[in-house]
C-alpha cells in the first residue's frame, strides 16, 4: 500500500507480535469472564439436570487455566523478544537515562496539553508508551505467578498428569508469592507467615488493575490515532503507521 | 524478627509439597518397626505416672469393646501413614500413653480445644486416650488453684525436665509488656509463663488456631498484639495443630507418633503435621461434584441447601484450606462442618478470622483496601478504580475534542 503524499510508511510490529497481541486480547476476555465466575459464580445453572450431566464450574476453570497457559507462553515469547528482537529494542526504552526521561516527559506533556506541544519523534515507539507496557508486563507476571500458586494448591499430593517435576517447580517458583501477597494485603498478625487467601485477594485486585490498564491503553491508542493523524491504530492491525515527512527528519 | 521471616521464606522455597511418601520401602519400615518395638519395651519398664487409670478398664467402662479399640487402632495407623503391620504397635502404644508426661498450658483463648475433648457426647477412643495421658498440669481441669497450682506446675516441670510434652492452647499477647494476660497467684504474664514451661519441654505442641497463628485474638485490629507460640519460642521442636477447635484425632495422632517413635511427624512449612494437613479440604469434600457442576446453595435453606449443593457461594473456603476434616471428620467420623450444611471457614489457616470466616465468596468480602482504612469489597474497589480511570479519560477526551475543534476552526 502506498502512503499518502507527504507521508512515509514506518514498519512497527512484526506479524508474530500482532498475532500475540490479539491472542492476548482474546485470552484476557476469557480470563476475566471465567475468573469472575470462579471468584463468585454469577450465573445459576439449571437445577433440573443432575450434577453428573453438567460441568459448569469445571468448564470455567478449564477455560481459565487454558488461557492462563496461553498467557504463560506468550509472556515467555514477549520476554525473549523484549531483549533479543531483531526489529525492536524495547528494553532500551525503559532504562531511566537522560534521553528516555526527556522523551517520557515530552510525551506526557503532549498528552496533558492535548497535543498542543509535540517535541519528539513519533516514528518509533516512545519511552512513555513502552513504560506503560512495562507496567502491564509487571502486573501480568504477578498475575501468572499468583495464579500458578493457587493452581498448585490442588496438586498437594505432589503428583500431576505430566509428572512430579511440575508441582515441584511450581512450588519453587511461586511459593514466595504467599508472604509477598500478605505483605501487600496486610495482616493483623504478620508473624504467622502469610496465608493462601492473600494470594487469591491479590490475584483478584490485580485483575481490576489490569482492566483499568486496558481501558486507558485503548483510549490512548485511539487518542493518538485521532490527534497525531498518523494512523497509529493500524500498527496493531497492519503492522505499520505513517509519519509526516518533515524537513530534515526523513533522510 | 527479620531473621525469622527469612527462615520462613526459606522454608517455603524448600517445601516440595505437602506430600508424604507413604511407601518408603520395606527396609525403612522394618527398621522403624524395630525402633518402635524397642521403645515400647522401654516404656513398659516405666511405671505409669500420676494418672493410674487403666486404659483397658477405661474403655470397658465406657461400653466399648476390644473390637472397637482395634478398629480405632487400624484407622489411626492409616491416618499416621504407617503400614497395616504397625497396628499392634499402635494399639500397644495407646495403652502406654500414660507413661508420657504432658503439661497443658492455657493462654489467651476460649478453652475451646479442651472443651472439644471434654464435651463430646459419649467419649470416643480418642477422648478416652486423652483422658488417660499423664496430664501433669492443666489449668482448666485440675482441682488445685492459686499457689497450689503453681507448686504443682513447678514440681511437674522439675520432675519431668526434658521429658514432658508441652501442649499450649491460646495465643500469646505481647502488647503492653504482655500484661494483657497474666496467670497464677504471682501475676506472671503469659509470655513468661510460656517461656518457663517451654524451657524443660521435650517438644511443644501448639493446639488450636490461637496457639498456632494467633487465631481470633490476633484478628484485626489485634488489640493485644497476640501471636502464636512459634513466633515466641525458638530453638525447640514445635508442632502446630491448628483448627478451631483442633481435632482430638490429630492431637492423639501426634502424641501417639511421639510415644511410638520418639520423634515428631513430618511437618509442612507452617509446622503442621503433614499426615493431617497435607490434604486440601476441597479435594476430599463429599460435595465436590456439585462444585464442578456449578450447583450452589444460593441462600441458607433454599432448594440447593436441601439437596446438599456446594456451599461455595455462601462462603465455603475449602478450596484454600488444608486439613483432614473432610476425611476423618470430627468425633471419630460422626460429622464435620460441610456435613451439617455450612461452609468451611478456613479455621486451620493463618489469619482465618479476617480472611476466611466471612461466609461469602472472597469477591464479596469486606477486606481492607491496600491503603488501609476504608473497607470495601474487592469488586467495589475495582469498579471504583475503573470509575476513576473512566472519569479521567472522559475529561481528557472532552478536553481533547474541544481543543481539536478549536484547532480545526483555526483559532490558533
Amino acid at each position: 500500500m502506498n502512503a499518502k503524499p507527504g507521508y512515509t510508511q514506518v514498519k512497527r510490529r512484526t506479524g508474530a507480535l500482532r498475532i500475540i497481541h490479539w491472542v492476548n486480547v482474546l485470552s484476557m476476555m476469557v480470563a476475566i469472564a471465567t475468573g469472575l465466575y470462579i471468584a463468585a459464580p454469577y450465573y445459576q445453572t439449571f437445577i433440573a439436570e443432575g450434577a453428573v450431566d453438567k460441568y459448569v464450574m469445571g468448564w470455567n476453570r478449564w477455560g481459565h487455566f487454558m488461557v492462563a497457559i496461553i498467557f504463560d507462553v506468550t509472556s515467555i515469547i514477549i520476554f525473549y523478544l523484549t531483549f533479543f528482537s531483531r526489529v525492536d529494542t524495547p528494553w532500551k526504552k525503559v532504562i531511566p537515562n537522560k534521553d528516555n526521561l526527556k522523551e517520557f516527559g515530552a510525551v506526557l506533556v503532549n498528552l496533558l496539553t492535548l497535543n498542543r506541544r509535540k517535541d519528539f519523534s513519533s516514528a518509533h515507539n516512545d519511552s512513555f508508551n513502552i513504560t506503560y507496557f512495562f507496567i502491564f508486563h509487571f502486573l501480568m507476571i504477578w498475575m501468572l505467578l499468583t495464579g500458578l500458586q493457587m493452581y498448585v494448591h490442588g496438586l498437594e499430593s505432589g503428583l500431576s498428569g505430566i509428572g512430579t517435576w511440575w508441582p515441584t517447580m511450581l512450588h519453587l517458583v511461586t511459593d514466595w508469592t504467599i508472604p509477598a501477597a500478605t505483605f501487600l494485603i496486610g495482616s493483623a498478625n504478620p508473624e504467622a507467615g502469610g496465608t493462601l487467601m492473600d494470594v487469591r485477594i491479590s490475584h483478584h485486585i490485580t485483575m481490576w488493575l489490569l482492566i483499568t490498564w486496558v481501558v486507558f491503553h485503548i483510549y490512548y491508542q485511539f487518542w493518538r490515532t485521532i490527534f497525531w493523524k498518523e494512523g497509529d491504530i493500524s500498527i496493531i492491525v497492519g503492522g505499520s503507521k505513517y509519519v509526516k515527512i518533515e524537513d530534515g527528519e526523513n533522510s | 524478627m527479620s531473621m525469622q521471616k527469612e527462615e520462613s521464606v526459606k522454608k517455603l522455597f524448600t517445601a516440595e509439597s505437602a506430600k508424604v511418601d507413604t511407601n518408603k520401602g520395606d527396609q525403612y519400615y522394618e527398621e522403624l518397626y524395630a525402633t518402635c518395638q524397642d521403645r515400647i519395651e522401654d516404656l513398659k519398664q516405666l511405671k505409669p505416672l500420676n494418672n493410674r487409670v487403666d486404659f483397658t478398664e477405661s474403655i470397658e467402662e465406657q461400653g466399648l469393646g476390644r473390637r472397637d479399640f482395634l478398629q480405632w487402632a487400624s484407622a489411626t495407623t492409616a491416618m499416621l501413614m504407617l503400614p497395616a503391620s504397625f497396628t499392634p504397635l499402635v494399639a500397644e502404644a495407646a495403652v502406654l500413653m500414660n507413661r508420657v508426661p504432658v503439661i497443658w498450658m492455657e493462654l489467651q483463648d476460649c478453652a475451646g480445644n479442651s472443651e472439644a475433648l471434654l464435651r463430646s457426647d459419649g467419649p470416643k477412643i480418642d477422648e478416652i486416650i486423652l483422658d488417660i495421658i499423664s496430664l501433669e498440669f492443666h489449668e482448666t481441669l485440675q482441682a488445685a488453684s492459686g499457689h497450689q497450682a503453681e507448686k504443682q506446675m513447678n514440681e511437674a516441670m522439675e520432675h519431668f525436665k526434658g521429658k514432658y510434652l508441652l501442649f499450649v492452647e491460646g495465643s500469646v499477647p505481647l502488647g503492653n509488656n504482655g500484661t494483657y494476660g497474666t496467670i497464677g497467684a504471682s501475676g506472671e504474664t503469659f509470655i513468661d509463663h510460656l517461656h518457663r514451661g517451654a524451657e524443660g519441654a521435650a517438644a511443644i505442641v501448639a493446639v488450636g488456631s490461637c496457639a498456632t497463628f494467633g487465631g481470633i485474638p490476633a484478628a484485626a485490629p489485634n488489640p493485644t498484639d497476640a501471636v502464636g507460640v512459634m513466633d515466641v519460642i525458638k530453638g525447640k521442636p514445635i508442632i502446630n495443630i491448628p483448627a478451631c477447635p483442633a481435632n482430638p484425632s490429630n492431637m492423639v495422632g501426634v502424641i501417639l507418633h511421639y510415644v511410638l517413635t520418639g520423634t515428631l511427624p513430618e511437618l509442612d512449612s507452617l509446622l503442621r503435621p503433614k499426615f493431617a494437613f497435607g490434604y486440601r479440604i476441597h479435594d476430599n469434600c463429599e460435595r465436590r461434584a456439585h462444585f464442578d457442576a456449578g450447583e450452589y446453595v444460593e441462600e441458607w435453606g433454599d432448594e440447593g441447601a436441601k439437596n446438599n449443593f456446594c456451599l461455595y457461594k455462601v462462603g465455603c473456603k475449602g478450596p484454600m484450606t488444608f486439613n483432614n476434616c473432610s476425611i476423618i471428620r470430627y468425633n471419630e467420623g460422626v460429622n464435620w462442618p460441610i456435613g451439617v450444611g455450612r461452609g468451611c471457614i478456613g479455621c486451620s489457616e493463618p489469619d482465618f478470622w479476617d480472611k476466611y470466616a466471612y461466609e461469602r465468596p472472597m469477591a464479596n468480602a469486606n477486606i481492607k483496601a491496600p491503603t488501609g482504612g476504608v473497607e470495601k469489597t474487592v469488586d467495589e474497589f475495582g469498579l471504583g478504580l475503573l470509575t476513576v480511570a473512566g472519569i479521567g479519560i472522559g475529561i481528557h477526551a472532552a478536553a481533547s475534542a474541544i481543543a481539536g475543534k478549536r484547532e480545526d476552526g483555526g483559532e490558533y
